[in-house]
């Protein structure tokens, strides 16, 4: 190629750069790719398996130091941004309480259009605060829910609104912050709500039309399998929630989901039994929205334990002595266990302790938590370890498929758990009780959970419980943040910082990654902006 | 394990067109969302409101308050009039949802309406009652105040040095048991954000203080001395947080009790900058 043509390549790439349409093009195969399509994030764990491991590996153990941040975006709306960002073909979808979408340009870090809905301060938000934590994404369509219980859709090229359909009734407590899934032709969404006495339920929706194709209770009615873990009428306000977003097996074409807490939370008299299908993992039928099998992690829950941890999808051959190659799921729990379960039957293989825990002796050979009495909440207050925040919360995980370890932010916090007279109210706390924190006893960690043992390898200690999710990447490293404001790097293999940059706010979100211009982007919001950090 | 064939299914909400379901929303979320308009007079709480308003206020509240409210690391709140409860409704709004800006925290998630309003009306049952007078001459307590050299680590009404907490205001935020607590065990009645923490360099320097701020990296601590010092963690051989500690001495031995009677009520009658 000489000098000429050359140039008039490049002037030819040039043009076509400017008038390429800023538009995403995501086909359902497209969504099962992540592993090759690296440079985008289509969905908010990062791919159906949840990994929320990136394969980019331009950044790594040996220049991160060299991070610098490019540009820093304030999205419109209120409160903390606890959304992963999206990237498809050169856009990020960045999402902001209580319901705005933001699409910016990757390059300028500019905004290509902004959406949002009115929320009047009446909407209601019992039991978590007013934000959105991501969007999906499916062919040239970026869907959200809202806080007052709605999903839209909207055109990914200009936001332009091209449905919004109901899903749950906000007068009663029914409200969405979790990112949708995109599954082939449907987007499956969760409820919140847990605090408010709802009956929890995962939807299914028509991708081109919004029309409902199934709803699944994750509480049954008398009849149903389950039932029979209700007293009396207890199962009407149940609870339940389904708050945070799932996995998805393609192969299996099952959806692993998490719910919450059954309600009232911290008073269980009313609802004798093991509360049938709460904080449970759900394993979904994705075509016909049948329930496949489920394991409960906390039967009788009174702590709001809920078990809407993402499930992490993984393959091993040895997990237990003898073992075969199996396909798993696994979570750590709110309830301070890290449980490692056969994702195609839900047969429980392992559990072991991750956290300090005072409430559990151990787990018995089906699973079932082995109970220290006395733990429940009392008038007179009871301290129990973890706190109702949990050994870990709605912040993600992340699975290193290069050192086979799982990375979780850890909550080390006990709690004084309080019991009270409940009755249900629409629209009002059903939770009996409250909590007194150990708030100056309390401090974090990123811990890196060895799969194949359940043992800890290492950690990373925060000065207080985190509330924002990791990341981790091909380039050997563990990417997070602080309630202080940094956003840091350590080693995956040893938890050695190697990184570190001050926010100025709290980090509340998943850190994600993408390449923009064939370069390796790191992303995370820090207090009510968005920093995009890169080597150059 | 636990397998399923079969599933619960429930009904399918109908599409409806969403302007038309969105004005319903909007009327029936202000009626749920908001406080209602009146509420029944607390002084018309009979004696099984208040007793049930005690047993709450006992588990709930007595943590800050004191038992029967005479006064913790709360005010106390055997008065005839709370500063923030003007009326009734006040009242019953602040043991709900709490005092944003102060250390009054909410209780919605535990109270109902008719908790709530039973708790307030055992609180302003305790304004009815005949406040403890407290022990002490005050104005000994001030002289007493200057001459022990307190201003060297507390402010009152601008003057001295901020090293503890500052006490313009400390006769309506703690009680006057709390406040003799704090002079005799002032370990045990430590206020929070004033942790005290020791770091030790690699150079085995050992910075003791006051933790004022800390994050992953960096923690900034003031000594006894008030001297701010800056340390970036990788710098230290080791970081421990003393739970129990607290830079304040405890005056049990060097004030007679008569002392320290005038000593908390002078303290008690700090009510803030006029």
């Amino acid at each position: 190629m000489n000098g000429r043509h050359a140039a008039r390549c490049a002037t030819g790439v040039f043009i076509i750069a400017m008038i390429a349409p800023l538009v995403a093009q995501v086909g359902p195969a497209r969504l099962t790719s992540h592993a090759t399509d690296g440079g985008n994030w289509l969905m908010y764990s990062g791919s159906y398996n949840s990994h929320r491991f990136s394969p980019l590996d331009q950044i790594s153990t040996a220049n991160v130091s060299r991070l610098k941040p490019l540009w820093v975006y304030q999205p419109p709306g209120t409160g903390s941004l606890e959304g992963t960002p999206l990237v498809a073909d050169g856009v990020m979808y960045v999402t902001s309480g209580p319901a705005s979408v933001v699409a910016l340009d990757l390059r300028s870090g500019r905004p290509i259009w902004e959406w949002s809905r009115p929320i009047a301060q009446t909407v209601l938000n019992l039991g978590f605060p007013r934000v959105n934590r991501g969007v999906a994404i499916l062919d040239q369509t970026i869907y959200v829910g809202t806080l007052d219980g709605y999903l839209a859709a909207l055109d990914a090229k200009s936001g332009a609104q091209r449905w919004i359909v109901p899903v749950g009734d906000n007068p009663t407590g029914h409200s969405i912050t979790a990112a949708p899934l995109a599954v082939d032709d449907r987007i499956i969404v969760g409820i919140s709500g847990g605090e408010a006495g709802i009956r929890g339920f995962l939807d299914a929706y028509d991708a081109k039309t919004g029309k409902q194709i199934w709803r699944l209770h994750t509480v049954p009615s008398p009849g149903e399998p389950g039932s029979e873990t209700w007293a009396g009428d207890s199962w009407v306000h149940g609870a339940g929630a389904t708050w945070l977003t799932g996995s998805y097996d393609p192969a299996l074409k099952l959806l692993y989901w998490g719910t919450g807490n059954p309600g009232p939370d911290w008073n269980g008299d009313a609802r004798k039994g093991d509360n049938l299908f709460t904080c449970s993992l759900i394993a979904v039928d994705v075509e016909t929205g049948k329930m496949r099998w489920h394991f409960q992690f906390t039967p009788h829950d009174t702590h709001d334990w809920d078990a809407n941890q993402i499930p992490v999808l993984v393959d091993a051959d040895d997990v237990v002595p003898g073992g075969r190659p199996r396909a798993l799921v696994i979570m750590a729990n709110r309830n301070g266990f890290f449980y490692v379960l056969d994702r195609r039957t839900g047969e429980y293989l392992r559990g072991t302790p991750y956290a300090k825990q005072t409430w559990a002796t151990g787990l018995d050979a089906t699973g079932r938590p082995i109970l220290v009495p006395d733990m429940d909440p009392s008038e007179k207050g009871t301290l129990v370890y973890p706190s109702l925040q949990g050994s870990t919360n709605w912040s993600s995980p992340s699975y290193s498929p290069l050192t086979g370890m799982l990375y979780v932010p850890v909550r080390e916090m006990g709690s004084v758990y309080y019991k009270s007279s409940v009755e249900y109210r629409p629209g009002t706390y059903f939770t009996g009780g409250s909590e007194k924190r150990l708030d100056e006893e309390s401090w974090g960690a990123v811990r890196a959970i060895d799969v194949k043992s359940g043992k800890a390898a290492w950690d990373f200690k925060l000065p207080t419980p985190p509330w924002a999710g990791v990341m981790a990447t091909a380039g050997g490293l563990v990417f997070g943040g602080s309630n202080e404001g940094n956003v840091y790097a350590v080693d995956a293999a040893s938890g050695k910082p190697l990184w570190q940059f001050q926010t100025g706010g709290a980090i509340r979100c998943g850190p994600m990654s993408f390449l923009s211009e064939g370069k390796q982007r790191i992303a995370v919001a820090g207090g009510r902006s968005i920093f995009v950090f890169g080597l150059e | 394990m636990r397998r399923h064939r079969d599933s619960a299914r429930g009904p399918r909400l109908a599409p409806v067109a969403a302007p038309s379901l969105a004005v319903f929303f909007f009327l029936t979320t202000i009626t749920a969302g908001q406080p209602p308009a009146s509420i029944a007079p607390l002084r018309a709480a009979g004696s099984t409101d208040i007793a049930a308003g005690r047993r709450i206020f006992e588990s709930q509240c007595a943590w800050c308050h004191g038992t029967e409210g005479t006064g913790g690391t709360g005010p106390s709140l055997q008065r005839a009039t709370l500063r923030h409860a003007a009326d009734d409704k006040a009242l019953v709004d602040i043991v709900r949802n709490g005092l944003p800006g102060t250390e009054m925290p909410g209780f919605t998630s535990l109270l109902t309406d008719r908790t709530a309003w039973q708790t307030a009306a055992y609180v302003r049952s305790l304004g009815r009652a005949a406040a403890r007078p407290i022990p002490g001459d005050a104005r000994r307590g001030a002289a007493l105040y200057e001459s022990a050299g307190c201003g060297s680590c507390h402010v009152v009404a601008g003057r001295g040095t901020m090293i503890g907490p500052e006490l313009t205001s400390i006769g309506t935020l703690r009680g006057p048991s709390h406040l003799r607590d704090s002079l005799v065990s002032p370990a045990a009645a430590h206020p929070t954000g004033y942790l005290v923490v020791r770091a030790t360099t690699s150079a085995g320097r050992v910075v003791r203080g006051i933790r004022l701020n800390e994050d992953v990296f960096w923690i900034h601590i003031r000594d006894a001395g008030g001297v701010v010092h800056v340390l970036q963690k990788s710098d230290l051989s080791s970081l421990d947080r003393e739970l129990e500690a607290t830079l304040m001495p405890s005056y049990a031995s060097r004030f007679s009790a008569a002392e320290l009677d005038d000593l908390v009520a002078y303290l008690a009658s700090l009510r803030g900058q006029s």
